[in-house]
């Protein structure tokens, strides 16, 4: 950050840790952590939809958290650390994915990269969610296609696999 | 254009606010003020954003009479918090309904408040167990009840160049019990159509907090104590109360919907409030 | 991967080694989808690329007075402010049916949103911060936003007589209007012995696909253009963009990425050939990427208003139906004059009635155009119709399940009468059995609560022409071009499918290409749920063009006589036994490689005079059953079951048709329970924004929910395939509207029903009851 605090800059120096790498960039004042992900660092698996919060399709890990990208400015992640979906899947398609797909939760997919992120923070914090659980806590994220019995399915799967792996 | 600051002191804050000669807003969750930068992005707003701030009360802070909630508390930690749920269930459960999980791993309780929303759902609960908020500023500190801070829709007892530094809750005694209620256009995350937040006391006496039916969440008079066992008696108390209540008609439900249904939110808030007494730990 | 499971019987088609048609094959282009990869509209990169930002006015009908664009002009990076004025006079106008559509707003405004300037600037920032600098001056004009304002005697036109020349109908609001009937008037009287008459509305609703889209156009050297659009048919985008800007379809590319979400949203053109010229003028590739409100702003269904009078014989025999019906298009015409005459064909339901008239009106107001909207007019119409019998089964005492069981047409029977008479192309009953069967519908209701069951039609495409090429590689994979955009049916995983059973190629070695007019044959459109039929049966032709192929080579390669081959799918059989396909390509082919390609062509003719340009290639059927409890206090739904069975000939692949059904269904209780456009006096929307206008979220779905198919092989698809993902859409909001009927004894018939319209029902139903 700047050395004086007090003193508001227009134009933000931004260092953050993003998915295990440390990435450096200069972005206006105003910039939301999903426009600096897509337009400045070039990550554009974190979509953009309603721009307020209402949809979820911008959810990300900020410090282990899940949060709407949309809704934080870049600057405000600077010295955090970020998990988008780039990073999740860097290993190849986890366990999660696949599930996804095998239960048919992905039709037109732009929301899926949201779903995906909010169902990682879900099976962290409570590996046995109930279905009602899981309904619950995905409801910030909206498939316009309507997925979600198949998402559903694909979370109850994987934290099933994930149990019998422990 | 925007620009942005993240002062490490009360005082940088106040510096920064005061430099910023009335375009100053201060961020925390930021899940009300991005919305509101987003339709206006390139006003010269000044983003003070305190999540760097050292010198706050803590988030939660839990004394023998009242529980403190500094600025950074954010509803995550306030729903999931025990000692929350079982003294202030309707603070608990209003901050478990607020947006969806991402929302509330940013949105604080001050924030919700100073906000100003009439619709804030913290705000009736905050109001039945006579919360008090205080207020720092160029010219010192204040304390007021939460009821005098609001003024009207957006506007609030905060100046421009104010920041709220804490609220207080105090812990109501053991008898006393309360809930929460509100009224959505869908299951899933949705903003309140009508919220209530009903307190009792051991003697039966109800204080209502409403939200969306009135220009500011209201506070309404304690009753006189009522037989809780008795629907009419309950209704009747709550017939008077609601009186203050002055819903208009808006893109989420019209005056008359709105009339009757915080009648029947606040009975239920009664009915569920005055339910649990046996077998409850507090 | 394919599962272990057997699909399901092949109707006569011999199975292929690997066959995993009618298995649960992962969509095509999923693992770019669930990691992020997949690049949607917005996340192509451009080098070089400027930014589109508009700017309006804050009304729905005005007249444009002036425009000051100086202080837009001055601002930093500001490439180019556009307006009428500044494009080739008169300002172009196109649309399918009717060309009434301005590239941008001349003279007047006439639906909030429309755009009048158009800024181009280096970044998004300088374009908006532009676009908002531009001052407009407007007189604003009394609109016409509702249908009782559009139809008054005085009412404002909201077209000019002279954007509709020679149009009887252009002295006034109706865009167009069409009249079904058929039996005789005077035969029935006696026979009603229940009349039922009522009027109901179905809301305005918008699309709010997920990604709300955009546009690219880059000037390429040879003066033509490339423009990226997710549409839907690219290929009419392809011609739309060559007619206004007279440049040859040669040299107008159009490469269609695949959308985020369409659901009828995204077929037409709108803004693309303002991109277009904007690109043109400035020789800069331009960059115009939606917000959800813009897209708000750009698509939704027409909202409708149905008055009908309906008779019963004592036993709930239909007699007759009328219906006035009058959609509700907006400023602009798009495909909403097809949209009202494609809904009110089947307006009378899949029922036996001796009579039948119906009226049905487009009428334009100074709101959003409508467009295309999955169901396509025909969840309109059917919330009236499905009323109207349950109105009826309450009036006599009858079951609403009975009431449809006797009404409802046997195979082959015809549903609509007179000169382009319909007949039922499956069997309907099964499906209406087995939702009453999967809701139990025997078993008494749980107390407080209702149930309903309702269903739905509506005609699959009537004329089409799709075509494919598909190319059999020398190291046995495979390349299929098809014009389908996969904007969430997953269209390419049906037509990988298709080619691994009938070329025998692993299912890993298909590649399919599509969205490029440069690259792609011509495919009419993504549209009427026509893509697995029409398309898919080119794509098989195209495949057996190349057995074809590779027999005649084969014969020649290894001097056997062709009338000693013959071929099935995957094979090529020969006099020592059957070989795999690959390997006798691979010797036909011989050391000098190459490959195959073949051709595949579907056309539907069209019927002359057949009000829908011909006869429906097939009807999607549907029956949905749902249970609900309903708080009488507060007006609240709970959804505790939701059943539908759809009549879909085949299912190719059981997971995509889950996902179609399922996805459908859900968003089928938007319109029933929640979604509506709200407009203020000075038609602006109200709810613009993902804030006040709610859409289903996961809790939103019924506690059980479940959706069945009957496969009775019998549609004019690949394998016996009926076009699918509309269906379960199509009656919800009837059994919905029945369920809450049935639970608190009186019937809703305006749609949405909200919590807050049920409280007020009841409260109604209360006061005027006599006690
Ligand atoms: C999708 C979505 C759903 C939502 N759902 C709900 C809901 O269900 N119920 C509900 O009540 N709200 C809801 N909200 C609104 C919002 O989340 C809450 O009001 C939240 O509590 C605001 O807190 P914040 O920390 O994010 O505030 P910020 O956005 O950071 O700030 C809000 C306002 O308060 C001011 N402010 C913040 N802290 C201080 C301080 N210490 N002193 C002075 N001024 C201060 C800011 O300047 C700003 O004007 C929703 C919002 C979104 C985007
Ligand atoms: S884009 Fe962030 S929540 Fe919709
Ligand atoms: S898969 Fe299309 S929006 Fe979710």
């Amino acid at each position: 950050m700047t050395d004086s605090p007090v003193r508001p800059t227009s134009e933000v120096p931004v260092a953050l840790e993003l998915n295990g790498e440390h990435v450096r960039a200069t972005i206006p004042a105003h910039r939301t952590l999903l426009d600096m992900l897509r337009d400045d660092l070039g990550l554009c698996g974190t979509k953009r939809c309603c721009a307020e919060g209402e949809c979820g399709a911008c959810s990300v890990l900020l410090d282990g958290e899940l949060v709407n990208s949309c809704l934080v400015l870049g600057a405000e992640a600077d010295g955090g650390a970020l998990l988008t979906i780039e990073g999740v899947s860097m290993d190849g398609v986890t366990d999660l994915q696949e599930e996804f797909l095998a239960a048919g939760a992905v039709q037109c997919g732009v929301c899926i990269p949201g779903q995906v992120m909010a169902a990682e923070q879900l099976l962290q914090t409570n590996p046995n969610a109930s279905r009602n659980e899981i309904r619950d806590a995905m409801s910030g994220n909206l498939c316009r296609c309507a997925s979600y019995q198949r998402i559903v399915e694909a979370i109850q799967n994987a934290a099933a696999g994930r149990r019998t792996d422990a | 254009m925007a620009s942005y600051c993240r002062p490490r002191t009360v005082s940088e804050v106040l510096t920064a606010l005061a430099g910023a000669e009335g375009h100053g807003r201060i961020l925390v969750g930021g899940t009300d003020l991005l919305v509101h930068l987003r339709k206006d992005p390139f006003a010269p707003t000044v983003i003070v954003d305190i999540k760097s701030v050292s010198d706050f009360p803590p988030a939660v802070e839990i004394g023998d009479d009242v529980v403190r909630f500094g600025p950074t508390a954010r509803m995550a930690e306030i729903s999931s918090d025990p000692f929350i749920a079982d003294h202030l269930p309707a603070l608990c459960a209003s901050a478990r309904v607020v947006g969806s999980i991402a929302i509330r791993n940013r949105a604080t309780l001050i924030g919700n408040i100073c906000n100003g929303s009439p619709a804030a759902d913290t705000a009736p609960a905050l109001l039945v167990y006579g919360s008090s908020v205080t207020v720092t500023g160029p010219g010192g500190e204040r304390t007021m009840p939460l009821v005098d801070f609001f003024v009207g829709p957006g506007q609030t007892r905060c100046g421009p160049d104010e920041i709220v530094i804490r609220v207080d809750v105090p812990i109501p005694d053991r008898g006393h019990r309360s809930a929460f209620q509100r009224l959505t256009r869908r299951r899933g995350v949705d903003l309140a159509t009508v919220s209530v937040a009903a307190g009792v006391d051991a003697d039966g006496g109800i204080v209502l907090g409403l939200g969306c039916v009135g220009p500011t969440p209201l506070l309404t008079d304690a009753s006189p104590p009522v037989d809780l066992n008795d629907p009419d008696a309950i209704e009747g108390a709550v017939e008077e109360l609601v009186s203050i209540a002055t819903p208009i008609s808006d893109v989420r439900a019209a005056r008359d919907y709105r009339e009757a249904m915080v009648r029947v939110l606040a009975v239920r808030a009664v009915q569920a409030a005055a339910a649990p007494l046996e077998g409850m730990s507090s | 991967m394919p599962d272990e499971n057997q699909g399901p019987s092949s109707n006569g088609q011999i199975a292929g080694p690997n066959r995993v048609v009618g298995q649960r094959v992962h969509r095509y282009g999923g693992v770019d989808r669930v990691t992020g990869a997949q690049r949607y509209l917005s996340d192509i990169t451009f080098t070089d690329a400027a930014h589109v930002a508009f700017a309006t006015v804050p009304v729905g009908c005005a007249a444009i007075d002036a425009i000051d664009t100086s202080p837009a002009v001055a601002m930093p990076g500001v490439i180019a402010v556009v307006h009428a004025d500044d494009l080739p006079q008169p300002v172009a106008r196109f649309g399918i049916s009717h060309k009434d559509r301005p590239v941008i707003a001349t003279k007047a405004v006439n639906y909030h949103g429309e755009p009048v300037v158009a800024v181009v600037a280096e970044t998004e920032d300088e374009a908006r911060a532009a676009a908002n600098a531009v001052v407009i001056h407007y007189t604003e004009l009394t609109g016409v936003y509702g249908l009782d304002a559009a139809l008054a005697g005085d009412a404002r036109l909201v077209q000019d007589p002279s954007v509709r020349p020679g149009d009887d109908l252009n002295s006034t609001n109706v865009l167009e209007q069409v009249e079904y009937a058929w039996g005789d008037a005077d035969s029935e009287g006696a026979s009603s012995h229940t009349i039922i008459e009522d009027t109901y509305m179905f809301p305005m609703v918008t699309h709010f696909p997920i990604e709300p889209g955009g546009i690219v156009a880059v000037p390429t050297d040879d003066g033509g253009i490339e423009v990226y659009s997710p549409v839907q048919h690219p290929y009419l985008l392809q011609r739309t963009i060559a007619e206004v800007w007279s440049i040859p379809l040669s040299r107008v590319r159009v490469i269609a990425p695949d959308p985020g979400g369409g659901f009828g949203g995204k077929q037409t053109p709108r803004y693309e050939p303002l991109i277009a010229f904007l690109a043109l003028k400035t020789g800069r590739t331009c960059r115009l990427v939606l917000s959800l409100e813009e897209a708000f702003q750009m698509m939704r269904r027409s909202g409708c208003r149905i008055h009908a009078r309906t008779g019963f014989t004592e036993a709930g025999e239909l007699t007759f139906h009328e219906m006035q019906v009058d959609f509700v298009v907006g400023a602009y015409a798009d495909v909403a004059p097809r949209v009202m005459t494609k809904g009110s064909y089947v307006g009378a339901g899949p029922y036996r009635i001796p009579r039948v008239s119906i009226n049905a009106r487009a009428v334009l107001t100074n709101t959003v155009p409508s467009c295309a909207f999955r169901g396509f007019g025909a969840p309109q119409v059917g919330w009236a119709t499905e009323s109207q019998l349950d109105a009826g089964a309450r009036a006599l005492g009858l079951d609403s399940l009975e009431m449809r069981r006797r009404n409802l047409v046997q195979h082959d029977e015809a549903f609509i009468r007179g000169d382009y008479e319909a007949r039922a192309d499956g069997r309907w009953h099964e499906s209406l059995e087995k939702a009453a069967e999967l809701i139990g519908w025997h078993e008494p209701t749980p107390s407080g609560r209702g149930r309903g069951i309702s269903v739905g039609i509506k005609p699959g495409a009537t004329t089409g022409l799709s075509q494919s090429m598909v190319r059999l590689l020398y190291d046995g994979s495979a390349m299929a071009y098809a014009g389908t955009s996969d904007m969430g049916q997953g269209a390419r995983t049906l037509w990988k499918q298709i080619l691994a059973d009938e070329l025998g190629v692993d299912l890993d070695l298909i590649t399919i290409i599509s969205g490029d007019t440069n690259a792609v044959p011509f495919d009419l459109q993504t549209s009427a749920s026509r893509s697995t039929v029409f398309m898919g049966n080119a794509v098989l032709a195209a495949c057996e063009d190349i057995r074809d192929r590779v027999l005649e080579l084969y014969a020649e390669a290894t001097e056997t006589a062709q009338s000693e081959l013959s071929h099935a799918p995957g094979q090529l059989v020969t006099p020592s036994g059957a070989i795999s396909l690959v390997e006798a390509a691979q010797t036909a082919l011989g050391g000098l490689r190459g490959e195959f390609v073949g051709q595949g062509t579907s056309r539907l003719w069209g019927t002359k005079g057949h009000p829908l340009g011909g006869d429906a290639s097939f009807y999607e059927f549907n029956a949905t059953a749902i249970e609900v409890e309903v708080d009488r206090v507060t007006g609240e739904i709970l959804l505790t079951k939701h059943v539908t069975v759809g009549d879909v000939g085949t299912e190719i692949n059981p997971l995509q048709v889950v996902s179609q059904d399922e996805g459908a269904a859900i968003m089928g209780l938007g319109h029933s329970l929640m979604e509506q456009m709200l407009f203020d006096e000075h038609g602006q929307i109200l709810n613009l924004g993902a804030i006040d206008y709610r859409i289903p979220t996961f809790n939103d779905v019924a506690l059980e929910m479940q959706t069945a198919s009957v496969e009775n092989h019998d549609g004019p698809g690949p394998y016996g395939c009926k076009g699918i993902s509309e269906g379960a859409l199509l009656c919800t909001a009837g059994a919905v509207g029945a369920a809450v009927a049935d639970a608190i004894g009186t019937p809703v018939r305006d749609l949405p029903i909200t919590a807050e319209r049920v409280w007020r029902t009841i409260r109604d139903a209360n006061c005027d009851s006599p006690d």
